[in-house]
Formats: structure tokens, sequence, C-alpha cells
């Protein structure tokens, strides 16, 4: 893991075409303006503390940036129809953990998602060394999910800090 | 060390099945953007009790995770935990109590 960056992921909507889209904030404190882009209004939805990273081999140093990768989200394996819950089905039942890299354009409007060699590097990253054996981390992409309303996984940010006490 | 042999000192309160990992080092944290970025097989020493935690931990598969000063999962964490095969420990004290206990214990 390389170029860390600590900042905020903020989720913003578009109440006229309800679209959803997030970006990654480095600012102190993360922005929460309305503002307009072409047709849409977008609104501050919410944010929660995160962290970016790339990914470098440790044997030739070729990195692979992940800049597209917003958060990862463990999904909870709600829907048998969706395309991530596929993803863990198959061998190794009950063994398989899959996680969603979440990209910017939530909705996919923009038909773009994670590309296919970050997605191969999530998945090389966090295999690496595990006690478990039977234990598999698949990562996949967010475009594979039924539906960005009904899904539910737990998003891999800090929220409740400040539910500690 | 394993797990089972931290157990086994009597420091700790147990909420599940342990397990038997291998301890190769310990990491203490409270924010899951911090912890992804750990290696495999660390023991990890939190306050955090929520569910993204688990997430995290089972992503970057530690030995075991260690509450500090008292600190009780729902029953949902535990539950997740459980199916992660990821053992949760309960400590009274703080953390940095925590941490001069572990390296008495011989946990490096």
């Amino acid at each position: 893991m390389t170029n860390i960056r600590n900042g905020y992921l903020v989720v913003e909507g578009c109440f006229h075409c309800r679209q959803r889209t997030s970006f990654f904030s480095q600012e102190p404190v993360p922005p929460q303006d309305d503002y307009r882009e072409g047709d849409h209004f977008w609104s501050y939805l919410g944010s929660s503390q995160a962290s970016k990273f790339d990914l470098r081999c440790e044997e030739c140093s070729k990195e692979v940036p992940l800049k597209d990768v917003m958060a990862l989200m463990l999904c909870m394996r709600c829907d048998p129809e969706c395309g991530v819950y596929k993803a863990g089905s198959g061998g190794r039942e009950g063994k398989t953990w899959v996680y969603v890299a979440l990209c910017a354009d939530t909705s996919h409007a923009s038909k773009g998602c994670i590309t296919e060699p970050g997605i191969r590097a999530l998945n090389e990253y966090f295999n690496r060394g595990t006690q478990d054996q039977p234990k598999k981390i698949v990562v996949v992409s967010c475009e594979s999910r039924k539906n960005v309303d009904t899904c539910e996984g737990v998003v891999l940010a800090d929220v409740g800090l400040t539910e500690i006490y | 060390m394993k797990v089972s042999e931290l157990v086994e000192k009597g420091v700790f309160k147990s909420f599940n099945d342990p397990g038997d990992k291998e301890i190769q080092g310990v990491y203490i944290s409270d924010m899951v953007s911090d912890i992804i970025g750990i290696g495999p097989g660390n023991l990890l020493v939190t306050l955090q009790t929520h569910k993204n935690l688990i997430a995290a931990a089972n992503l970057v598969d530690v030995a075991a995770i260690v509450f500090t000063r008292g600190k009780t999962p729902t029953e949902d964490v535990v539950a997740l935990a459980n199916k992660a095969g990821i053992g949760l420990l309960g400590f009274e004290g703080d953390t940095w109590t925590l941490a001069k206990k572990l390296y008495e214990l011989g946990v490096r």
C-alpha cells in the first residue's frame, strides 16, 4: 500500500435526476455547498473520514493507481440476484468474503467504474498471507451491484468516531 | 504466541471463541481508514466496537481484536465476528495499560 491519503468521502445527490456521486476531499472540513453542474443540482448528503491509497508490487515496484476507488464495502449478501452476491457464491461457502470497490459515479451515469487492473491488484493485495487458508477475499467493482438503493453493505469508512464515549 | 495462549493468561474477557491464530504483531488504532493498511496477523487493539471495524479487521485478516476500557460489542457485531472467525476480547483498563501488559506477557 502506498500514497496513503487521509480525508473525507463526501456523497452528493441530485434532486433533479436522483443520481448520486461522491468525491474524496483532503480539506480539513469537507465542503457541504450545493451547486449546479450542467443539468445537475448537487446537494451534500453526508461524509465520513476515509483514506485513499494506491498499491505497489513489492517485487517489481510497479504501482497500480486506485484513484477511482472511493471506498471498500463489505457485502452483507442481501440479494441472491445481485452480481455482488453471486461473486461470493461457488466454492469455499462461508469462507468467501466479497468487498465492493466503490467508484465516484455511484449511479454509473458515465458508464465508467473501477479499472480491471485496479480490481486485480486489490484482490491480490488482500489475499496475501492469510492464516485462515480456506478464507478468500473477493473484490469486485460497484457496477456489479444490482441496486444501489436497496444494497446492504458495511462501508469501510470512519463513521461514529464521536460515539466512542 | 497464539491467541488461545494469550487468553489462557486470564487477562481478557472473551466475547466469543477467540480462535487460535498466531499473533504476528500488535496494532493500536480506532480508525477503520487506518486499519485497512495493516498487514495480516496483527492483534488489533481499539476502542471502537462497530460493524465497520469487523469488516475492516476481516479484510486485513487480524489475529483477534481487543476492546479496551471495558467496551462491549453488540450482538450483531459479535455475530459478524463469529462468521468471520475473529476472536473478540475485552480488557477493562486503558490502551496504554494493555500495551504494557501485552509486552509483559511476551507479545512482541
